[in-house]
Protein backbone atom coordinates (compact mmCIF):
# COMPACT_ATOMS: atom_id res chain seq x y z
CA UNK A 1 0.00 0.00 0.00
CA UNK A 2 1.54 3.70 -0.52
CA UNK A 3 0.96 6.30 1.60
CA UNK A 4 -2.31 7.65 -0.34
CA UNK A 5 -3.71 4.56 0.28
CA UNK A 6 -3.09 3.65 3.56
CA UNK A 7 -4.18 7.39 4.08
CA UNK A 8 -7.54 6.60 2.69
CA UNK A 9 -8.14 3.58 4.27
CA UNK A 10 -7.48 4.98 7.63
CA UNK A 11 -10.03 7.75 7.21
CA UNK A 12 -12.77 4.91 5.84
CA UNK A 13 -12.00 2.71 9.14
CA UNK A 14 -12.80 5.91 11.13
CA UNK A 15 -15.61 7.18 8.99
CA UNK A 16 -17.27 3.44 9.88
CA UNK A 17 -16.40 3.82 13.23
CA UNK A 18 -18.01 6.77 14.23
CA UNK A 19 -21.26 5.98 11.94
CA UNK A 20 -21.20 2.28 13.65
CA UNK A 21 -21.01 3.87 17.16
CA UNK A 22 -23.81 6.07 16.43
CA UNK A 23 -25.93 3.75 15.05
CA UNK A 24 -25.74 1.54 17.70
CA UNK A 25 -26.33 3.92 20.23
CA UNK A 26 -29.34 4.83 18.71
CA UNK A 27 -31.03 1.57 18.84
CA UNK A 28 -29.64 1.34 22.49
CA UNK A 29 -31.83 4.58 23.08
CA UNK A 30 -34.49 3.83 21.28
CA UNK A 31 -35.00 0.26 21.87
CA UNK A 32 -33.20 -1.23 24.79
CA UNK A 33 -33.37 1.82 27.22
CA UNK A 34 -36.68 3.56 25.92
CA UNK A 35 -36.67 6.02 28.66
CA UNK A 36 -35.61 9.63 27.30
CA UNK A 37 -34.88 10.64 30.76
CA UNK A 38 -31.91 8.60 30.75
CA UNK A 39 -30.61 8.06 27.50
CA UNK A 40 -31.26 9.75 24.23
CA UNK A 41 -30.92 9.26 20.15
CA UNK A 42 -27.44 11.22 18.76
CA UNK A 43 -29.99 12.34 16.39
CA UNK A 44 -32.20 14.00 19.19
CA UNK A 45 -29.08 15.64 20.57
CA UNK A 46 -27.97 16.72 16.81
CA UNK A 47 -31.54 18.46 16.83
CA UNK A 48 -31.28 19.98 19.69
CA UNK A 49 -28.25 21.42 19.30
CA UNK A 50 -29.86 22.57 16.02
CA UNK A 51 -32.27 24.46 17.72
CA UNK A 52 -30.38 26.42 19.97
CA UNK A 53 -27.57 27.10 17.42
CA UNK A 54 -29.86 28.26 14.65
CA UNK A 55 -33.37 29.33 16.12
CA UNK A 56 -33.21 30.04 19.82
CA UNK A 57 -30.00 30.79 19.87
CA UNK A 58 -29.26 29.81 23.78
CA UNK A 59 -26.01 28.42 22.98
CA UNK A 60 -24.14 31.39 22.22
CA UNK A 61 -23.79 33.34 25.49
CA UNK A 62 -22.53 30.31 27.12
CA UNK A 63 -20.22 29.21 24.02
CA UNK A 64 -18.42 32.81 24.31
CA UNK A 65 -18.32 32.80 28.06
CA UNK A 66 -16.42 29.67 28.05
CA UNK A 67 -14.49 30.20 24.98
CA UNK A 68 -13.02 33.29 27.10
CA UNK A 69 -12.30 31.59 29.99
CA UNK A 70 -10.72 28.74 28.06
CA UNK A 71 -8.72 31.74 26.05
CA UNK A 72 -7.05 33.81 28.96
CA UNK A 73 -6.47 30.26 31.08
CA UNK A 74 -4.91 28.88 27.86
CA UNK A 75 -2.86 31.75 26.62
CA UNK A 76 -1.01 32.53 29.69
CA UNK A 77 -0.25 28.69 30.26
CA UNK A 78 1.41 28.76 26.96
CA UNK A 79 2.68 32.26 28.28
CA UNK A 80 3.98 31.69 31.56
CA UNK A 81 4.50 27.04 30.86
CA UNK A 82 6.85 27.83 28.05
CA UNK A 83 9.19 30.44 29.28
CA UNK A 84 9.35 28.97 32.48
CA UNK A 85 10.45 25.17 31.20
CA UNK A 86 13.11 26.30 29.28
CA UNK A 87 14.59 28.51 32.76
CA UNK A 88 14.44 25.06 34.50
CA UNK A 89 15.89 23.06 31.61
CA UNK A 90 18.89 25.28 31.48
CA UNK A 91 19.23 26.43 35.05
CA UNK A 92 19.71 23.11 37.27
CA UNK A 93 18.94 25.21 40.36
CA UNK A 94 15.87 26.85 39.19
CA UNK A 95 14.71 23.72 38.40
CA UNK A 96 15.17 22.24 41.87
CA UNK A 97 13.68 25.29 43.91
CA UNK A 98 10.50 25.28 40.83
CA UNK A 99 9.81 21.30 40.83
CA UNK A 100 8.71 20.20 44.21
CA UNK A 101 6.21 22.34 43.49
CA UNK A 102 5.33 21.73 40.19
CA UNK A 103 4.88 18.04 41.24
CA UNK A 104 2.45 19.04 44.10
CA UNK A 105 0.34 20.81 41.86
CA UNK A 106 0.74 18.85 38.84
CA UNK A 107 -0.24 15.90 41.06
CA UNK A 108 -3.22 17.61 42.84
CA UNK A 109 -6.46 17.17 41.87
CA UNK A 110 -7.82 20.47 39.95
CA UNK A 111 -11.15 19.99 41.35
CA UNK A 112 -9.24 20.47 45.05
CA UNK A 113 -8.26 23.94 44.41
CA UNK A 114 -11.83 25.03 42.48
CA UNK A 115 -12.89 26.09 46.19
CA UNK A 116 -9.47 27.67 47.07
CA UNK A 117 -9.30 29.53 44.38
CA UNK A 118 -13.38 30.70 44.07
CA UNK A 119 -12.35 31.81 47.45
CA UNK A 120 -9.38 34.03 46.44
CA UNK A 121 -9.99 35.63 43.44
CA UNK A 122 -14.44 35.43 44.12
CA UNK A 123 -16.56 34.04 41.63
CA UNK A 124 -15.77 36.13 38.51
CA UNK A 125 -13.61 35.38 35.66
CA UNK A 126 -10.32 35.45 37.73
CA UNK A 127 -10.94 31.94 39.66
CA UNK A 128 -12.27 30.39 36.54
CA UNK A 129 -9.10 31.37 34.51
CA UNK A 130 -7.15 30.56 36.95
CA UNK A 131 -8.67 26.75 36.59
CA UNK A 132 -8.23 26.32 33.40
CA UNK A 133 -4.69 28.08 33.54
CA UNK A 134 -3.73 25.23 36.69
CA UNK A 135 -5.05 22.91 34.18
CA UNK A 136 -3.02 23.65 30.57
CA UNK A 137 0.18 24.93 32.27
CA UNK A 138 1.85 21.31 33.57
CA UNK A 139 2.03 19.35 29.77
CA UNK A 140 3.69 23.04 28.78
CA UNK A 141 5.50 23.17 31.33
CA UNK A 142 6.69 20.04 31.45
CA UNK A 143 6.98 19.26 27.62
CA UNK A 144 9.06 22.66 27.28
CA UNK A 145 10.86 21.39 29.79
CA UNK A 146 12.08 17.97 28.20
CA UNK A 147 12.49 19.37 24.62
CA UNK A 148 15.09 21.28 25.89
CA UNK A 149 16.96 18.96 28.10
CA UNK A 150 16.70 16.22 25.54
CA UNK A 151 18.57 17.81 22.58
CA UNK A 152 21.13 16.08 21.26
CA UNK A 153 24.18 16.01 22.09
CA UNK A 154 25.60 16.56 18.81
CA UNK A 155 24.13 19.49 17.94
CA UNK A 156 25.02 21.29 21.41
CA UNK A 157 29.01 20.64 20.41
CA UNK A 158 28.09 21.84 16.26
CA UNK A 159 27.16 24.93 17.74
CA UNK A 160 30.41 25.12 19.82
CA UNK A 161 32.42 24.02 17.22
CA UNK A 162 30.90 26.55 14.86
CA UNK A 163 31.83 29.49 17.67
CA UNK A 164 27.75 30.01 17.54
CA UNK A 165 27.60 31.47 21.52
CA UNK A 166 25.17 31.15 24.36
CA UNK A 167 22.60 33.27 22.08
CA UNK A 168 23.02 30.98 18.61
CA UNK A 169 22.94 27.69 21.08
CA UNK A 170 19.50 28.86 22.29
CA UNK A 171 18.13 30.35 19.22
CA UNK A 172 19.98 27.81 16.54
CA UNK A 173 19.68 24.44 17.93
CA UNK A 174 17.85 24.55 21.39
CA UNK A 175 14.88 26.28 20.39
CA UNK A 176 14.04 24.55 16.77
CA UNK A 177 14.68 21.45 18.47
CA UNK A 178 11.91 22.03 21.11
CA UNK A 179 9.19 23.21 18.97
CA UNK A 180 7.91 19.80 18.67
CA UNK A 181 7.55 18.87 22.21
CA UNK A 182 6.18 22.25 23.11
CA UNK A 183 2.97 22.07 20.23
CA UNK A 184 2.28 18.47 21.55
CA UNK A 185 2.19 20.23 25.23
CA UNK A 186 0.23 22.59 23.66
CA UNK A 187 -2.38 19.76 22.39
CA UNK A 188 -2.28 17.71 25.31
CA UNK A 189 -3.08 20.98 27.19
CA UNK A 190 -6.00 21.62 25.14
CA UNK A 191 -8.07 18.47 26.70
CA UNK A 192 -6.94 19.52 29.68
CA UNK A 193 -8.08 22.86 30.08
CA UNK A 194 -11.73 22.03 28.59
CA UNK A 195 -11.56 20.15 31.44
CA UNK A 196 -10.80 23.53 33.63
CA UNK A 197 -13.55 25.33 31.70
CA UNK A 198 -16.20 22.26 33.15
CA UNK A 199 -14.87 22.48 36.39
CA UNK A 200 -14.77 26.41 36.68
CA UNK A 201 -18.62 26.74 35.46
CA UNK A 202 -19.69 24.08 38.31
CA UNK A 203 -19.32 26.51 40.88
CA UNK A 204 -21.12 30.22 41.14
CA UNK A 205 -20.94 30.15 37.76
CA UNK A 206 -24.08 32.56 35.54
CA UNK A 207 -23.18 31.08 32.16
CA UNK A 208 -20.67 28.79 30.20
CA UNK A 209 -21.16 25.29 29.02
CA UNK A 210 -19.91 24.10 32.34
CA UNK A 211 -23.14 26.32 34.01
CA UNK A 212 -25.44 24.52 31.44
CA UNK A 213 -24.32 20.95 31.74
CA UNK A 214 -24.68 21.91 35.53
CA UNK A 215 -28.11 23.49 35.52
CA UNK A 216 -29.41 20.46 32.73
CA UNK A 217 -28.64 17.79 35.09
CA UNK A 218 -30.12 19.77 37.71
CA UNK A 219 -33.59 20.19 36.60
CA UNK A 220 -32.93 16.53 34.50
CA UNK A 221 -33.06 18.48 30.58
CA UNK A 222 -31.13 15.72 29.22
CA UNK A 223 -31.47 17.17 25.82
CA UNK A 224 -29.55 19.91 26.77
CA UNK A 225 -27.32 18.28 29.09
CA UNK A 226 -26.00 16.30 25.93
CA UNK A 227 -25.90 19.44 23.74
CA UNK A 228 -23.54 20.70 26.23
CA UNK A 229 -21.45 17.28 26.47
CA UNK A 230 -21.38 17.39 22.55
CA UNK A 231 -20.24 20.44 22.62
CA UNK A 232 -17.27 20.09 25.00
CA UNK A 233 -16.34 16.87 22.76
CA UNK A 234 -16.75 18.58 19.60
CA UNK A 235 -14.11 21.83 20.72
CA UNK A 236 -11.72 19.07 22.27
CA UNK A 237 -11.22 17.42 18.69
CA UNK A 238 -11.30 20.71 16.77
CA UNK A 239 -8.76 22.14 19.11
CA UNK A 240 -6.93 18.84 19.06
CA UNK A 241 -6.82 18.94 14.93
CA UNK A 242 -5.70 22.41 14.45
CA UNK A 243 -2.51 21.91 17.05
CA UNK A 244 -2.09 18.85 14.73
CA UNK A 245 -2.14 21.32 11.60
CA UNK A 246 -0.15 23.73 12.76
CA UNK A 247 2.34 20.80 13.88
CA UNK A 248 2.34 19.59 10.66
CA UNK A 249 3.08 23.51 9.19
CA UNK A 250 5.51 24.36 11.65
CA UNK A 251 7.37 21.10 11.69
CA UNK A 252 7.18 19.58 8.16
CA UNK A 253 10.57 17.73 8.31
CA UNK A 254 9.32 15.42 11.58
CA UNK A 255 6.95 13.51 9.29
CA UNK A 256 9.92 12.18 7.69
CA UNK A 257 11.78 11.65 10.73
CA UNK A 258 8.58 9.12 11.77
CA UNK A 259 8.13 7.39 8.86
CA UNK A 260 12.23 6.92 8.68
CA UNK B 1 58.27 25.33 3.12
CA UNK B 2 54.82 26.60 3.61
CA UNK B 3 54.44 28.39 7.53
CA UNK B 4 52.98 26.26 10.13
CA UNK B 5 49.19 26.02 10.58
CA UNK B 6 48.82 24.28 13.42
CA UNK B 7 51.14 23.41 16.22
CA UNK B 8 50.72 21.04 18.85
CA UNK B 9 53.26 21.02 22.05
CA UNK B 10 53.37 18.48 24.58
CA UNK B 11 49.71 17.81 24.57
CA UNK B 12 47.70 15.96 26.93
CA UNK B 13 44.59 14.85 28.10
CA UNK B 14 43.42 12.75 31.37
CA UNK B 15 39.83 11.63 32.55
CA UNK B 16 40.11 11.94 36.55
CA UNK B 17 38.33 9.03 38.09
CA UNK B 18 37.70 8.85 41.89
CA UNK B 19 40.32 6.78 43.39
CA UNK B 20 42.28 5.63 40.65
CA UNK B 21 45.03 6.84 38.78
CA UNK B 22 43.87 9.62 36.08
CA UNK B 23 42.95 7.80 32.44
CA UNK B 24 45.29 9.29 30.25
CA UNK B 25 43.74 9.37 26.40
CA UNK B 26 46.65 10.89 24.49
CA UNK B 27 50.25 12.17 25.83
CA UNK B 28 53.36 13.80 24.72
CA UNK B 29 51.81 14.65 21.56
CA UNK B 30 53.59 17.38 18.95
CA UNK B 31 52.59 17.94 15.74
CA UNK B 32 52.99 20.28 13.00
CA UNK B 33 50.78 20.87 10.40
CA UNK B 34 51.41 22.90 7.83
CA UNK B 35 49.83 25.24 5.30
CA UNK B 36 47.52 23.28 2.40
CA UNK B 37 48.59 19.99 3.95
CA UNK B 38 46.45 17.12 4.04
CA UNK B 39 47.70 15.04 7.07
CA UNK B 40 45.46 12.16 8.95
CA UNK B 41 46.15 10.22 11.52
CA UNK B 42 45.48 6.20 11.89
CA UNK B 43 45.73 3.66 15.03
CA UNK B 44 43.28 1.07 16.17
CA UNK B 45 40.11 2.04 17.69
CA UNK B 46 39.93 3.77 21.43
CA UNK B 47 43.38 5.49 20.91
CA UNK B 48 42.28 9.10 21.23
CA UNK B 49 42.10 10.25 17.70
CA UNK B 50 38.86 11.59 17.85
CA UNK B 51 39.62 13.11 21.52
CA UNK B 52 42.42 14.77 19.57
CA UNK B 53 40.48 16.50 17.19
CA UNK B 54 37.68 17.53 20.13
CA UNK B 55 40.86 19.26 21.91
CA UNK B 56 42.28 20.83 19.10
CA UNK B 57 38.86 22.39 18.12
CA UNK B 58 38.52 23.64 21.57
CA UNK B 59 35.07 20.95 22.33
CA UNK B 60 36.89 19.85 25.31
CA UNK B 61 40.14 21.35 27.06
CA UNK B 62 43.24 19.35 27.10
CA UNK B 63 45.07 18.81 30.64
CA UNK B 64 48.41 19.87 30.07
CA UNK B 65 50.37 21.35 26.73
CA UNK B 66 49.80 24.09 24.16
CA UNK B 67 48.27 24.24 20.55
CA UNK B 68 48.85 26.80 18.18
CA UNK B 69 47.12 28.07 15.25
CA UNK B 70 49.04 30.46 13.28
CA UNK B 71 51.18 30.77 15.67
CA UNK B 72 48.73 32.18 18.26
CA UNK B 73 47.73 30.47 21.27
CA UNK B 74 44.36 28.34 20.90
CA UNK B 75 43.33 30.12 23.68
CA UNK B 76 43.77 33.44 22.58
CA UNK B 77 41.38 32.35 19.78
CA UNK B 78 39.15 30.43 21.33
CA UNK B 79 36.02 32.46 20.04
CA UNK B 80 37.38 32.74 16.69
CA UNK B 81 35.49 30.50 13.59
CA UNK B 82 39.29 29.27 12.49
CA UNK B 83 38.15 25.62 11.93
CA UNK B 84 35.42 23.72 10.31
CA UNK B 85 34.75 20.29 11.91
CA UNK B 86 33.35 17.68 9.64
CA UNK B 87 31.25 15.11 12.26
CA UNK B 88 31.25 11.31 12.05
CA UNK B 89 27.47 11.16 11.89
CA UNK B 90 26.37 13.85 9.35
CA UNK B 91 24.60 15.83 12.86
CA UNK B 92 22.58 18.10 10.03
CA UNK B 93 19.92 19.49 11.96
CA UNK B 94 16.78 17.96 10.84
CA UNK B 95 14.65 21.14 11.02
CA UNK B 96 16.63 22.79 8.33
CA UNK B 97 17.07 21.86 4.70
CA UNK B 98 20.74 21.16 2.92
CA UNK B 99 21.25 25.03 2.27
CA UNK B 100 20.20 25.85 5.78
CA UNK B 101 22.17 23.31 7.61
CA UNK B 102 25.28 24.91 4.90
CA UNK B 103 24.33 28.38 6.66
CA UNK B 104 24.90 27.83 10.03
CA UNK B 105 28.36 28.10 10.03
CA UNK B 106 27.90 31.73 8.62
CA UNK B 107 24.94 33.01 10.73
CA UNK B 108 26.98 33.87 13.71
CA UNK B 109 29.70 35.72 11.87
CA UNK B 110 28.43 37.57 8.78
CA UNK B 111 25.17 39.69 8.24
CA UNK B 112 25.06 40.10 4.92
CA UNK B 113 22.92 37.27 3.80
CA UNK B 114 21.89 37.41 0.71
CA UNK B 115 25.98 37.10 0.42
CA UNK B 116 25.72 33.82 2.55
CA UNK B 117 22.93 32.60 0.44
CA UNK B 118 25.20 32.74 -2.38
CA UNK B 119 28.41 31.41 -0.82
CA UNK B 120 26.48 28.29 0.78
CA UNK B 121 24.80 27.55 -2.65
CA UNK B 122 28.19 27.89 -4.20
CA UNK B 123 29.81 25.15 -1.57
CA UNK B 124 26.63 22.82 -2.22
CA UNK B 125 27.83 22.63 -5.23
CA UNK B 126 30.92 21.90 -4.75
CA UNK B 127 30.11 19.12 -3.07
CA UNK B 128 27.82 17.78 -5.97
CA UNK B 129 24.51 18.68 -4.31
CA UNK B 130 23.28 21.56 -7.03
CA UNK B 131 19.59 20.48 -6.81
CA UNK B 132 19.15 19.22 -3.33
CA UNK B 133 19.08 22.63 -2.05
CA UNK B 134 15.96 22.79 -0.54
CA UNK B 135 16.53 19.06 0.99
CA UNK B 136 15.67 18.10 4.39
CA UNK B 137 18.33 15.60 5.90
CA UNK B 138 16.07 12.46 6.10
CA UNK B 139 15.26 12.84 2.02
CA UNK B 140 19.29 12.25 1.75
CA UNK B 141 21.18 9.19 1.34
CA UNK B 142 24.00 8.41 4.32
CA UNK B 143 26.80 10.08 1.54
CA UNK B 144 24.88 13.22 0.55
CA UNK B 145 24.69 13.72 3.74
CA UNK B 146 27.75 14.01 4.43
CA UNK B 147 28.61 15.94 1.88
CA UNK B 148 25.95 18.62 3.61
CA UNK B 149 28.34 18.10 6.39
CA UNK B 150 31.29 18.66 4.34
CA UNK B 151 29.99 22.39 2.53
CA UNK B 152 29.00 23.09 5.72
CA UNK B 153 32.66 22.98 7.53
CA UNK B 154 34.06 24.58 4.50
CA UNK B 155 31.71 27.71 3.42
CA UNK B 156 33.43 29.52 6.88
CA UNK B 157 36.50 29.30 5.20
CA UNK B 158 38.39 27.72 7.40
CA UNK B 159 42.14 28.12 8.31
CA UNK B 160 41.86 24.39 9.35
CA UNK B 161 39.68 21.06 8.65
CA UNK B 162 39.26 18.46 10.77
CA UNK B 163 37.00 15.86 9.71
CA UNK B 164 36.45 12.82 11.95
CA UNK B 165 35.80 9.54 10.63
CA UNK B 166 33.71 11.13 8.21
CA UNK B 167 32.81 8.15 5.89
CA UNK B 168 33.10 5.32 8.55
CA UNK B 169 29.49 4.77 8.67
CA UNK B 170 29.25 5.03 4.67
CA UNK B 171 29.02 1.27 3.13
CA UNK B 172 32.17 0.76 0.73
CA UNK B 173 30.80 1.64 -2.60
CA UNK B 174 29.50 4.88 -1.32
CA UNK B 175 32.95 5.30 1.11
CA UNK B 176 34.75 5.14 -2.09
CA UNK B 177 32.97 7.46 -4.45
CA UNK B 178 33.36 9.96 -1.13
CA UNK B 179 37.18 9.33 -0.90
CA UNK B 180 37.67 10.43 -4.27
CA UNK B 181 35.12 13.04 -4.09
CA UNK B 182 37.22 14.58 -1.11
CA UNK B 183 40.51 14.50 -3.33
CA UNK B 184 38.87 16.54 -5.49
CA UNK B 185 37.42 19.18 -3.52
CA UNK B 186 40.50 19.23 -1.54
CA UNK B 187 42.16 19.86 -4.52
CA UNK B 188 40.25 22.62 -5.60
CA UNK B 189 40.26 24.18 -2.07
CA UNK B 190 43.49 23.91 -0.99
CA UNK B 191 42.95 23.40 2.68
CA UNK B 192 44.81 21.98 5.38
CA UNK B 193 43.26 19.34 6.64
CA UNK B 194 43.51 17.11 9.73
CA UNK B 195 41.92 13.79 8.78
CA UNK B 196 40.94 10.53 11.26
CA UNK B 197 40.45 7.55 10.47
CA UNK B 198 40.81 3.60 11.29
CA UNK B 199 41.29 2.69 7.82
CA UNK B 200 44.79 2.94 6.34
CA UNK B 201 44.65 2.87 2.46
CA UNK B 202 41.77 5.68 3.11
CA UNK B 203 44.48 7.46 4.75
CA UNK B 204 46.84 6.91 2.16
CA UNK B 205 45.20 7.53 -0.71
CA UNK B 206 44.32 11.43 0.57
CA UNK B 207 47.09 11.81 2.52
CA UNK B 208 50.03 13.81 2.32
CA UNK B 209 51.33 12.22 5.94
CA UNK B 210 50.06 9.87 7.87
CA UNK B 211 50.46 9.87 11.27
CA UNK B 212 50.29 6.47 13.34
CA UNK B 213 48.93 6.36 16.67
CA UNK B 214 49.74 4.40 19.70
CA UNK B 215 47.21 2.42 21.71
CA UNK B 216 46.28 3.69 25.04
CA UNK B 217 47.67 6.13 25.93
CA UNK B 218 47.68 7.76 22.70
CA UNK B 219 51.00 9.18 20.95
CA UNK B 220 52.28 9.33 18.41
CA UNK B 221 54.75 6.37 17.22
CA UNK B 222 55.70 7.39 13.29
CA UNK B 223 55.03 9.48 10.63
CA UNK B 224 55.30 8.70 7.41
CA UNK B 225 55.01 11.18 3.92
CA UNK B 226 53.22 9.16 1.63
CA UNK B 227 55.35 9.37 -1.86
CA UNK B 228 52.87 9.09 -4.35
CA UNK B 229 52.14 11.88 -6.64
CA UNK B 230 48.66 14.05 -7.51
CA UNK B 231 46.10 13.94 -8.82
CA UNK B 232 45.22 10.13 -7.49
CA UNK B 233 42.84 8.01 -8.08
CA UNK B 234 41.62 4.31 -7.17
CA UNK B 235 44.38 2.73 -9.30
CA UNK B 236 47.19 4.50 -7.65
CA UNK B 237 46.28 1.25 -4.65
CA UNK B 238 47.93 -0.55 -6.54
CA UNK B 239 51.13 1.19 -6.51
CA UNK B 240 53.77 -0.77 -5.12
CA UNK B 241 54.64 2.57 -2.89
CA UNK B 242 51.19 2.38 -1.43
CA UNK B 243 51.36 -1.36 -1.09
CA UNK B 244 54.35 -0.89 1.15
CA UNK B 245 52.76 1.74 2.82
CA UNK B 246 50.21 0.27 3.75
CA UNK B 247 51.62 -3.08 4.91
CA UNK B 248 54.21 -0.99 7.23
CA UNK B 249 51.54 1.03 9.10
CA UNK B 250 49.55 -2.12 9.38
CA UNK B 251 52.38 -4.20 10.82
CA UNK B 252 52.42 -1.14 13.20
CA UNK B 253 49.17 -1.10 14.36
CA UNK B 254 48.91 -4.85 14.69
CA UNK B 255 52.19 -4.76 17.03
CA UNK B 256 50.67 -1.74 19.36
CA UNK B 257 47.26 -3.63 20.03
CA UNK B 258 49.30 -6.66 20.69
CA UNK B 259 51.22 -5.21 23.04
CA UNK B 260 48.23 -3.68 24.88
CA UNK B 261 46.65 -6.71 25.50
CA UNK B 262 45.72 -8.18 22.22
CA UNK B 263 42.52 -7.75 19.92
CA UNK B 264 40.29 -9.25 22.35
CA UNK B 265 40.29 -5.28 23.75
CA UNK B 266 39.25 -3.72 20.96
Amino acid sequence: MNEREKNRSAIMLRTVSVIAGLLVWHLLATVVVKDAGLLISPFAIVSTAYEMLFVTRDLYPHLFASAWIFFYGFALAILIGVPLGFIMALNPAVRDYVNPWVMTLYTTPRIAFAPVLLLWLGVGGGSKVAIVFLGCIFPILINSYYGMRVVNREFVELARSFRLGRWGLFLKILLPASVPFILSGIRLAIGRGLTGVAIAEWFGATEGLGYLIFFAGQTLNIPILFVGVAVFAALGVLGFELVRQIENYATPWRKGLQQG
Amino acid sequence: MAAPVLELRNLHKEILRPQQEPFVIFRDLNLTVREGEFVSIVGPSGCGKTTLLRVINGLVPQTRGEIFIDGRSAREVENELLMGFVFQGASLLPWRTSLKNVLLGLEGHTHNSKDSLELAGKYLELVGLSGFENHYPHELSGGMQQRVNLARALVVNPRILLMDEPFAALDAQTRSFMQLELLRIWAQTKKTVIFVTHMISEAILLSDRVVVFSYRPGTIRSEFNVPLPRPRDMDIKSDPRFVELENVVWKQIEQEVRSTGGFTQI
